[in-house]
């Protein structure tokens, strides 16, 4: 870089580093700072005139880096190979009141005749850093989710469908070890098998459904929304408004949601009636579920709604859930459609 | 003599209908437990010839029941709805002398995992 002393030029320098969102800090040759604009203020806390003299490790180093930060700055002005020069690297910084942060910094020599001068390009990356750990908590909350659910499913199988199955087969031996001498015990036990293999049918039918429902994939949300109001012990209304499917993934999330929700409400609101209403838009689908239950509703660690919050994030949607004591239930989910 | 049984499995359904079929088999089913616990206790009161022991237990695995039925007199035979390969190996190390999917049950297969 090359400082212009022009007076237009010296303007326009002076403007671009007052408007800069990053932090521009200064130094020279002995550390000390020689500038400070207007984002260092508002980023560290400290005031340009309270500052500019004073050596920038009293100021923005926190205390387990000093040791560090004057090794490498000495060894710079030895001549040594600098480290972190012209690179964009990740630190902490620490402000006037003490509180370390992160901080993506990015240090350049400036081209000016005499001692050395480096300026420091300094972005405040606390809401990146808190955005990047609650983005893999969330994943692992879904890998954990995934988890759950399949050793749900493998608990489900083994008490329900399977056990019926096995003690069919068995009772079906003693049905033809008995048959000739005993037909009436014989006609007993297969009419027992008979109403098990049912039951047994209906299990697998629902335990499908709970992984994916076929109406879904072949007919799309409406009907797969009117099949699950059908089976909702409380009266619901469903009103979809969306002229073409939603993508696959979107479609599949609004399900759960809708059918958590309606699940929920019939658990635990105590509700009257539920509506379920579905908009579809260019960008987002709308889903929110309405029920006029007692309320009091919380999506806990665990539940199955707070396990639709990281399904329908991962989506980069939202999920809300309103529900005031006495006032009602609405899950609300708001899921961009690519 | 028949060989007498103690059934312990947590599914009453299994238990109705194993019993049902080993006793057209010939054996005489004396007690039939839900649990772990209460099929350690019935062990000990019935004195069977042999327990046939779910894997899957509400309160502990059916391997531990086994192990801890060693050297009280008592013959262990496991089963399970699990594949043979998840569960046979580990039958012989908790004390037990065989393993009979519950899908495979019959008299002839018990008298198998007993020879």
């Amino acid at each position: 870089m090359t400082i212009d002393d022009r007076p237009a030029s010296e303007a326009l320098h002076r403007a671009v580093l007052d408007s800069a969102l990053d932090c521009i800090v200064t130094i020279n040759a002995e550390g000390c700072i020689v500038e400070w604009n207007p984002a260092a203020e508002r980023t560290f806390g400290w005031r340009k005139e309270e500052v500019v003299g004073r050596r920038m490790s009293d100021v923005i180093v926190p205390p387990h880096l000093l040791d560090q930060h004057r090794t490498g700055f000495a060894r710079y002005l030895d001549g040594g190979e600098p480290r972190i020069l012209d690179r964009r690297v990740e630190v902490e910084a620490v402000r006037r009141d003490g509180r370390v942060f992160p901080v993506e910094l990015t240090i350049t020599r400036i081209d000016v005749a005499g001692p050395v001068m480096l300026t420091g390009h300094i972005r405040d990356i606390t809401d990146r850093k808190l955005a990047e750990e609650e983005l893999r908590r969330s994943r692992a909350r879904l890998v954990e989710a995934g988890d759950a659910a399949r050793r749900r499913l493998e608990r489900d199988l083994h008490d329900g469908a399977q056990q019926r199955l096995i003690a069919l087969g068995l009772d079906l031996q003693v049905a033809r070890s008995t048959l000739s001498r005993d037909p009436a015990a014989a006609a007993d036990l297969l009419e027992t098998a008979i109403a098990d293999l049912g039951a047994a049918t209906d299990e697998l039918r629902e335990l499908a459904r709970g992984i994916h429902p076929a109406i879904l994939t072949e007919r799309g949300l409406g009907p797969a929304l009117g099949a699950l109001a059908r089976r909702s012990p409380i009266p619901v209304k469903v009103e979809l408004i969306a002229e073409e499917r939603p993508p696959a993934a979107v479609e599949a999330t609004a399900y759960f949601v809708v059918s958590e929700a309606l699940a929920n409400a019939a658990r635990y609101s105590q509700a009257d009636s539920v509506e379920v209403a579905v908009l579809r838009s260019d960008e987002v689908l709308v889903v929110a579920v309405t029920d006029d239950g007692v309320g009091g509703a919380a999506p806990g660690q665990g539940s199955g709604l707070a396990g639709l919050i990281d399904r329908v994030a991962a989506l980069d949607g939202t999920l809300v859930v309103t529900s005031p004591s006495g006032g009602g239930t609405r899950v609300e989910a708001v899921i961009p459609c690519g | 003599m028949p060989t007498r049984v103690l059934i312990v499995d947590d599914h009453a359904r299994f238990r109705a209908s194993a019993r049902r079929l080993l006793e057209l088999e010939g054996y005489e089913v004396v007690g039939e437990a839900g649990d772990g616990a209460s099929g350690i206790e019935m062990a000990a009161a019935l004195r069977p010839d042999v327990v046939l022991l779910d894997v899957n237990l509400p309160d502990t695995t059916g391997f531990d029941v086994s192990d801890r039925l060693r050297g009280t007199g008592v013959r262990v035979v496991l089963t399970s709805d699990r594949d043979a390969s998840e569960v046979a190996p580990f039958a012989e190390g908790a004390g037990a002398c065989g393993f009979v999917p519950k899908g495979a049950l019959s008299g002839a297969n018990l008298a198998r995992a007993l020879a």
